[in-house]
């Protein structure tokens, strides 16, 4: 552990070195640059005022952070304004670190992290809170990943990253736009379309640890924009492991995780629009096997499948300048958790549920200053257990509910200040209401920026919520946040970022078992956190850095005991209050770059055994250092790259651990931490052959 | 060991970031100079160009007159501390610190064939002709007044309204 410290501080300073160093020669650069512009700045034609800046020719890192995005207010803001604390990860900055899959992008950003649920299936956690059921949206093109029966989404070698264009994520809540998934975070993946492949782009990665293979996925797309007319085809399919190790479940009994711990990813997504017409597709099949079941292990794997199928039409009508209203349809179809009858050893779970939503949204800027975002919402949820003999808890084999609600934001720009408020009101037939208001204020002085945010959020019961409820019945959870970023650009290649925040769950939907197993889910008690990140940011000609460091503490506040951890009252189960990140970028050669990542986890708690009477006990788990290398070439061949690498290079082993238990029970015992993938060796290659651009005379 | 990154990265690191470009604007400026047509009478002699107020414009505008002409006129930049001292201007730039007066502005130079520039956001809705405005992805536009420009005898070349974005 020692070594690796060392070998990150060294690496640290040679690239605080190579930075400083550049820095001390840009005054020439730049006043040889400034002398030669002088002559022909004021030449410039009138068009070319058009790609004016009014803070000078943006660095790369001044574009990033004055891009536009939406996701944390419906209407387009840039980064440092945004109504959220927000991170945008690039597919520049995705291609770059070599990641495998989106765990690897997500580990990255500042807050995320990830735990084991059940069955080998690994979540989200957001700062310190475990967010896998319906606490932290996934949208991809605006499609809500989430599976609608327990809420959850499923990571490891599962989505397809080659394709991503950028990933908005927001760090904190988002119900007040996105209703009862967003509690904690929202995490919106856009993929390129048919304008930016502009051709045929293929890519494939092939993973192998010391003892076996770990992924070996193949990505497919094409697309193209001609005049108003777009389209794009994707596809993923792959075969991957979630580990080559040994899981040892609480009583002690140890399976080997090759050949029994499949993620198989198949993949497709097609896009086409016209104007301001556009439709969707995206089809989602995740095969995994696994031979772990909660606590205990089976005598041999089994399949266990999630399978989705999302659809939408959407029409963008641009009433005026400045009323545009948008009416949207969507429909998905899943099938999660998905254990076949006869190929089971844990009980077969054979159930689907629909969603359909119809959604219609208006912008109106009545100024260039003020801008109001309003609309309505209905869904209507359907799922059906197709086991002989199964039911729901209304005695039938199928259930079906609805939910409407109402949303409106308000957001005014003056010189001092931005002022967003908004409120989002949803009204579900079993569980009735929740109202989220919002408020925040944000700005950016030159280089300085500011964002100040007080937001309520609260979780949906999911289908298998309410199915589980019993008696008492279920009701969402609402919690309040509230966050204060402060943010100073550095330099015209760097700025640094620190942001604290102070979570507030109230009546969290708990899982628990009764009598001698019976699934249970109820509101109890309260969690939270509070704690900061920090990040800095450099983008210059020899590459980027980015280093991000997170906090949280539970210390002082209310815990509820599916999360508390006895021996720490600052810590919540399964992960680290510290946790710091590195990504990086370095140009060696013209086409040549070396890419290192890293993470560092301080202690996490988790529990991995029980007692001789049969009590889960805890235990605490030692930092881990998770060091990445790759290397990325562009060939001299057009559009052709390949790329090299190894992550978890000091092979630490990692392991998620389960964020939540129900301690003191010797009926609903912890699931085990789950080995990760160890020290993994990758082989990228990918090609994009570019369609002639259409030649105008 | 962030601290440390941050010390040998940030704080040695000369601060040049992202602080007001007025070398843009002043490009803009000489562009509303070009593409703006004054009476006859205005269109001879020097183009002088007055600054109301402080503004780090004026090194950039001082720069431009030293480096370039328009239309074969020298371009004379003056500051002036006064709304009467603007009576030989062709081009007021009314600098952000004095944007309140651009309502007395207004009525003092009414008729007359000055193009008031408004280095503040809004003021081409208060009685400037022309004023600059930073959108949300710090793209540098500005509005126009086309009343007020027809108010005060000047002409605007559509090329130029194109760019801009008209408020009345």
């Amino acid at each position: 552990m020692k070594k690796s410290y060392k070998l990150l501080l060294f690496i640290f300073l040679i690239s605080s070195y190579v930075s400083y160093a550049q820095e001390s020669t840009n005054p020439i650069a730049v006043t040889d640059s400034t002398k030669k512009d002088t002559l022909n700045y004021y030449d410039m034609t009138i068009e070319q005022l058009l790609s004016l800046k009014a803070h000078g020719v943006p660095s790369e890192l001044e574009k990033l952070i004055n891009s536009l995005i939406s996701v944390a207010s419906k209407k387009p803001l840039n980064v440092r304004e945004s109504p959220s604390i927000v991170t945008l990860v690039t597919a520049e900055e995705i291609k770059n670190s070599g990641a495998r899959d989106l765990i690897d992008v997500l580990r990255l950003v500042p807050g995320v992290d990830f735990g084991v649920d059940v069955q080998g299936v690994v979540g989200i956690g957001m700062r310190g809170n475990w967010a896998h059921e319906g606490k932290v949206l996934i949208l991809l093109d605006g499609q809500e990943m989430n599976e609608i029966l327990y809420a959850t989404t499923q990571f490891g070698n599962h989505f397809p990253i080659d394709q991503i264009k950028k990933i908005e994520i927001i760090r904190g809540p988002g119900s007040a736009i996105y209703g009862g998934y967003a509690e904690y975070g929202v995490i919106n993946i856009i993929t390129k379309q048919g304008g930016d492949i502009n051709g045929v782009a293929i890519s494939g990665i092939y993973g192998q640890t010391e003892k076996d293979y770990m992924r070996r996925n193949i990505n497919l797309s094409a697309g193209k924009k001609l005049g108003d007319f777009e389209w794009s085809v994707s596809g993923m399919i792959g075969q991957g492991q979630r580990s080559d190790q040994n899981y040892t479940d609480v009583h002690g009994n140890s399976y080997s995780m090759i050949g029994n711990s499949a993620l198989n990813p198949a993949f497709a997504n097609i896009g086409v629009s016209y104007k301001g017409l556009s439709f969707r597709a995206i089809g989602d099949f995740y095969h995994t096997s696994t031979q772990d079941g909660y606590d205990a292990i089976y005598p041999k794997p089994y399949t266990q499948n999630f399978n989705s199928m999302y659809f939408e039409l959407k029409y963008l009508w641009k009433v005026s300048n400045k009323l545009t209203i948008t009416p949207k349809l969507n429909y998905k179809n899943q099938s999660p958790w998905k254990t076949p009858q006869g190929d089971s050893i844990d009980p077969s779970y054979l159930k689907t549920a629909t969603r359909s939503t119809a959604n219609i949204t208006a912008s109106y800027n009545p100024t260039r200053k003020i801008n109001v975002v309003f609309g309505g919402e209905y869904y209507r949820d359907m799922a059906v257990d197709k086991l002989p003999g199964d039911t729901f808890y209304n005695g039938k084999q199928s259930v079906s509910f609805y939910n409407y609600a109402f949303f409106v934001q308000g957001l005014i720009k003056t010189r001092f200040v931005n002022i967003i408020l908004g409120a989002r009101y949803d009204k579900h037939n079993v569980y009735g209401d929740a109202f989220v208001p919002r408020v925040g204020l944000t700005k950016k002085f030159n280089r300085f920026h500011f964002k100040a945010l007080y937001s309520n959020s609260f979780r949906a019961p999911a289908i298998e919520n309410i199915d589980y409820s019993g008696a008492n019945g279920i009701h969402p959870e609402r919690t309040q946040v509230g966050e204060l970023e402060l943010g100073y650009q550095i330099t015209h290649n760097s700025i640094f970022t620190v942001n604290f925040f102070d979570i507030s769950t109230k009546n969290p939907i708990i899982y628990y078992t009764v009598g001698a197993g019976t699934d249970a889910y109820t509101n109890q008690g309260r969690t939270g956190t509070y704690g900061l990140e920090a990040e800095y940011r450099m983008k210059e000609k020899w590459g980027y850095i980015s280093v991000n460091y997170s906090f949280y503490s539970a210390a002082g506040t209310q815990k509820s005991a599916a999360y508390r951890v006895a021996q720490d009252s600052s810590m919540l189960l399964g992960f680290a209050s510290h946790k710091v990140n590195l990504n990086a970028s370095i140009n060696i050669l013209k086409n040549l770059s070396l890419n290192p990542s890293g993470t560092f986890y301080g202690p996490r708690w988790g529990y991995n055994s029980v007692d001789t009477s049969g009590v889960a006990q805890l235990h605490k788990f030692s930092p881990v250092i998770l060091f990445n290398l790759f290397l990325k070439y562009n060939t001299p061949i057009t559009g052709l790259s390949i790329g090299v690498g190894v992550y978890d290079l000091f092979n630490q082993q990692f392991v998620f651990i389960q964020p939540y238990a129900q301690p003191g029970s010797v009926t609903n015992l912890p699931h085990a931490p789950l080995p990760g993938p160890p020290r993994e060796f990758i082989f990228r290659l990918s090609y994009n052959f570019n369609f002639k651009a259409k030649t105008t005379n | 060991m962030l601290l440390l990154f941050l010390f040998l990265n940030g704080v040695s690191a000369k601060c040049v970031a992202q602080d007001v470009d007025y070398k843009a604007y002043t490009l803009f400026v000489y562009n509303f100079m070009k593409y703006v047509e004054w009476p006859e009478a205005q269109s001879k002699g020097d183009f002088v160009v007055c600054i109301f107020g402080e503004s780090p414009i004026q090194k950039e505008l001082a720069g431009l007159a030293s480096s370039k002409k328009l239309k074969g006129r020298n371009i004379i930049i003056k500051n002036i501390s006064k709304p009467e001292d603007a009576a030989g201007c062709q081009l007021l730039y009314v600098s952000a610190s004095k944007s309140g007066n651009i309502k007395a502005l207004k009525d003092q130079m009414m008729g007359k064939p000055i193009l008031i520039v408004g280095e503040r956001e809004g003021l081409a809705k208060k009685g400037a002709e022309l004023s600059f405005v930073t959108m949300d992805d710090d793209e540098l536009k500005f509005d126009i007044n086309k009343k007020e420009i027809e108010q005060h005898q000047l002409k605007i070349s559509s090329q130029l309204i194109s760019l801009g974005i008209v408020v009345n």
